[in-house]
């Protein structure tokens, strides 16, 4: 064989290496790409879906809708007030328990937890993550409302007792369950996602960057608050969304523990109800077009006020990156 | 035992005048005084009975190679090894003839009076005047234009001043590598400290940022007791007075500069030096 037959064989066997490897760099480039596009439109397939079918309430009763209270199925008059305000209150609730604890929890782990203690409350995190709802909705109900109803609501009631504003949210009959105790029921369950999150971000942040504030004499507490929460702060928020997303849409616990009245109390010690928990209580009975369609109209509530959140979150990220100068 | 014979220890030492330095040798006050140091990651030891003296206003440097404990004792003199578990030393870290390594220290006051600046330039995620303002508000409370002048001293004593002075409120971690570094340096010597630990702080910098930080040691000298671990045995002949060789956790040879890289004692000293090893 003379050498440029040899070489011609060689560079056919390169092409056709080449032209098969090209192959399948196309292929996993339309298979990833479908994937995403899949996203998309699934996404845009639910908000049709809702908007649809949310129609004839929206023509019924148009802007109304969301600031009517009354939701009253025999007369077919029916407002979301009581499930948005349900929906936001539980979860600020929430929000303001979880947020600290598992700020707390992931700073204690990360920055002071002695080594043998640190796997065992990661492992309890976990696991707290991995409880189904309605196990949390059944001890709500069965252990967290009544002992809230003996000992903590007569207390605070009692405590918080000619304190202006106070009084009022804590006010009224101690029922047991209600929008108070609903919210604490979420704090505990989105707790080990915004801890788990924060807890992962805190580790990410370099050693020499700690070493260099406690190098200049900071205590851990202002290494924390200074160095390792500005460093982090997108994942914490990230973190809080999720936790934040969870609670906004937690049907079956909330369910269980919330008294499922569509009214506003004044007190957090009153029955509510939420969107998720309203439309998961009426689906089966709704009879006529115009109580599906409301029900439907506040699934797509949720939607917009979910999506509304992240918008906020966003905005409120771009903000602190601008205050610290980037 | 290793024969330490060579060692001058800091009780006897009489250090030789490199000439490099601008005081006579006789007002050379020991700031800091290592005395029979070892130190341990868990149970392995990291550092073998090291003895030596650290003197007011010069510069220190720790050369030898990787792992043999230079930047470890560098980390003993702030006790920053406190901040990991298993990690301890025995013997006596003096320092003005008090014993940091002794219990019932506060340590975030010693790391305030000891600063120290690393391998890579760590900026804090705030501005390049709240990086300096940071530390200064740790310690002390002062107006706020007490405090414009002190961060403007800051960076004008590392030469960074001229090129930050019209961005101050941008992120520190905006600026360059070099910049960054010396922004580090500004914030330590802002809290005012009395020694400057310095780990390989050009190791992550180009030649002209290197030679901009080596100029800066040399003029912080005149105020401050500086420490400096290199990898970099030119820049220990550069920049420093006194040049301590480590080997596997061992002091191999502690002397003046000029003695140190020209007439070195110790055979394994003169291979380092001289590259044959390292």
């Amino acid at each position: 064989m003379n050498p440029a037959q040899n070489t011609a064989g060689i560079y056919t066997a390169d092409r056709k290496v080449l032209a098969r490897n090209s192959l399948k760099d196309s292929f996993a480039r339309y298979l990833t790409k479908s994937a995403a596009v899949l996203v998309l439109l699934l996404l845009g397939g639910v908000i049709f879906a809702l908007i649809e079918g949310s129609l004839p309430a929206i023509k019924q009763y148009g802007f109304g809708f969301i600031t009517t209270e009354r939701w009253n199925p025999v007369t077919e008059i029916f407002g979301a007030k009581a499930p948005i305000y349900g929906t936001v209150v539980t979860s600020l609730i929430a929000m303001l328990i979880a947020v600290p604890v598992g700020i707390g929890i992931a700073v204690f782990i990360t920055e002071l937890c002695p080594r043998w203690l640190k796997q065992p409350i990661s492992t309890a995190i976990e696991l707290l993550a991995g409880i189904p709802s309605i196990i949390y909705g059944i001890w709500g109900l069965f252990i967290l409302a009544p002992l809230l109803q003996r000992y903590i609501q007569p207390a605070l009631i009692a405590t918080f007792e000619g304190v202006p504003v106070l009084e009022g949210l804590f006010s009224g009959p101690p029922y047991g369950i209600g929008i108070l105790t609903a919210g604490l029921i979420l704090s505990i369950m989105v707790l080990p996602f915004i801890t788990s999150i924060t807890r992962d971000v805190f580790e990410t942040v370099p050693p020499m960057l700690k070493e260099s504030a406690y190098g200049l004499g900071c205590t851990t507490w202002e290494v924390v608050r200074h160095v390792v929460l500005p460093y982090t702060r997108t994942g914490v928020i990230g973190g809080m969304m999720l936790g934040l997303g969870r609670a906004l849409g937690e049907t079956m616990a909330v369910t269980f523990v919330i008294g499922n009245a569509h009214k506003i109390g004044s007190s957090l010690l009153a029955p509510g109800t939420t969107i998720s928990a309203s439309i998961a209580n009426e689906f089966t009975e709704a009879d006529g077009e115009l109580y599906t369609s409301s029900l439907i109209a506040l699934g797509l509530i949720l939607f917009v006020i979910t999506f509304i959140v992240l918008a906020a979150a966003r905005l409120m990220l771009l903000r602190l990156d601008k205050k610290a100068g980037k | 035992m290793k024969d330490r014979s060579n060692i001058q220890l800091p009780s006897t030492a009489v250090p030789p005048d490199g000439g490099k330095h601008p005081r006579g040798m006789a007002d050379l006050k020991e700031k800091i005084s290592v005395r029979d140091l070892c130190f341990y990651y868990g149970e392995s030891m990291a550092l073998k009975h090291i003895s030596l003296p650290i003197y007011e206003k010069t510069v220190t440097a720790f050369i030898g190679p990787s792992g043999c404990g230079k930047s470890t004792l560098l980390r003993t003199l702030n006790r920053m090894y406190d901040l990991y578990p298993k990690q301890r030393a025995s013997g006596e870290v003096l320092l003005d003839g008090h014993n940091i390594l002794a219990g019932g220290q506060d340590l975030n006051l010693l790391r305030a009076r000891i600063g120290m600046v690393f391998q890579k330039p760590t900026p804090f995620p705030m501005s390049i005047y709240e990086n300096i303002a940071f530390g200064i508000r740790l310690y002390e409370k002062i107006s706020r234009a007490e405090m414009d002048e002190r961060v403007e001293d800051a960076l004008k004593r590392t030469a960074l001043w001229d090129e930050v002075k019209d961005k101050l409120h941008s992120s520190g971690m905006s600026l360059s590598g070099g910049q960054q570094q010396r922004l580090c340096i500004a914030r330590t010597i802002a809290v005012r400290p009395q020694v400057i630990l310095l780990d390989e702080p050009t190791s992550a910098l180009d030649p002209i940022s290197t030679a901009k930080i080596e100029e800066l040691i040399y003029q912080l000298k005149a105020d401050y007791t500086i420490v400096i671990v290199t990898h970099n045995m030119q820049q220990a002949a550069r920049v420093a007075d006194f040049t301590a060789f480590m080997y596997l956790g061992e002091l191999g040879e502690y002397g003046s500069t000029d003695q140190i890289f020209t007439k070195p004692k110790e055979k394994r000293t003169e291979d380092y030096i001289t590259g044959r090893f390292g």
